[in-house]
């Protein structure tokens, strides 16, 4: 009778693993990342309350071009709300007042 | 239901997002939980900073992390007097804010804009705080990070829960604001922090980054404020 709903965006595999997967335990879980990925720099985790939770800059960079999941299948509009409408447009000039 | 905490298998394979992007089961915890605020410039027509400082998201792990910097509008094509704020979820990135109004901040102000790489400058100072690599572990100063975008300049900032000295109702103890940690180790800590803070944005030398109490700040009227420290 009503007008047939659209239908919501589906989440992706990927959006559905960040939400499903655990927290590594980097204390006790030895980790083997595939070859030519490097662990996290040991000398910044001995014991303490991070619990191996300190990443340097060359492990983080690691996920730059891997990940590349948006948080939610609404991002783009819930950016476009709290950052402004031009959030998207990349090359625009801006007009200095 | 995809939202349930799996319980960890005693033969469960471990598959990270460098194996399979799609199909991964664990992620990488940060040491804290971040927030990342938005202040939209003023429109002109008398909007309130309240209207104006948004919360776009908040996360704790390094995949997160990763997806929401690579889908959101880079620091170099924002307008004019926006910001990023990153800082640790529950303070909000206000001087006014209870964690923070005791506090100070280390900034450098990049005044040759076509000169720097901002979006590299801003990543690296996050990688840094989220990372936990701008202060050890018991220093309890770092309260978040900030990029300011302006007509003459960018500005980079790092937020400290103190100005080196013990706080109002921050206890006995040595941690941050306590009358444990005395005033020469409160500095030395920020001093390390200030150095941290340089290094991590690759100035030379000859670059000094300046650290100034928020009060100051906000008696001087303007970011004017006399600098406390340099480094």
């Amino acid at each position: 009778e009503t007008a047939k709903p659209v239908e919501p965006a589906q989440p992706t595999a990927g959006m559905q693993s960040l939400k499903s997967a655990r927290f590594l335990q980097l204390q006790s879980e030895s980790v083997t990342y595939p070859e030519g990925y490097k662990s996290p720099n040991p000398a910044l985790n001995q014991g303490g309350k991070r619990q191996g939770r300190n990443y340097d800059k060359e492990f983080l960079m690691q996920f730059q071009e891997v990940f590349k999941e948006k948080p939610s299948v609404d991002w783009e509009t819930r950016v476009k709300e709290t950052i402004g409408s031009d959030s998207a447009d990349s090359a625009r000039p801006q007009s200095a007042r | 239901e995809m939202n349930g905490e799996p319980e960890k298998m005693p033969n469960e394979q471990i598959v990270t997002v460098f194996d399979d992007p799609e199909h991964f089961n664990v992620k990488h915890p940060l040491a804290n939980n971040w927030t990342l605020w938005f202040t939209k410039p003023p429109s002109g027509k008398g909007d309130n900073w309240n209207e104006l400082l948004k919360e776009v998201i908040s996360f704790d792990s390094v995949e997160d992390f990763w997806g929401i910097y690579n889908n959101i509008t880079s620091t170099s094509q924002l307008a004019l007097k926006s910001d990023y704020h990153l800082f640790k979820t529950g303070v909000r990135p206000e001087w006014e804010d209870p964690q923070n109004k005791h506090g100070g901040k280390w900034a450098y102000q990049f005044k040759e804009k076509k000169a720097v790489d901002i979006d590299h400058a801003w990543l690296d100072v996050m990688l840094g705080a989220i990372g936990e690599t701008l202060e050890d572990e018991d220093d309890g100063e770092v309260m978040g990070v900030v990029v300011n975008v302006r007509k003459g300049f960018y500005r980079i900032g790092l937020w400290t829960r103190t100005v080196g000295k013990p706080i109002p109702g921050g206890g006995e103890g040595s941690h941050a604001g306590g009358k444990g940690r005395s005033t020469e180790e409160g500095k030395a800590i920020l001093m390390k922090i200030g150095k941290n803070f340089k290094k991590t944005l690759q100035l030379k030398d000859s670059e000094q980054v300046e650290f100034s109490g928020h009060t100051d700040s906000a008696h001087a009227g303007s970011t004017r404020a006399k600098a406390k420290f340099v480094a």
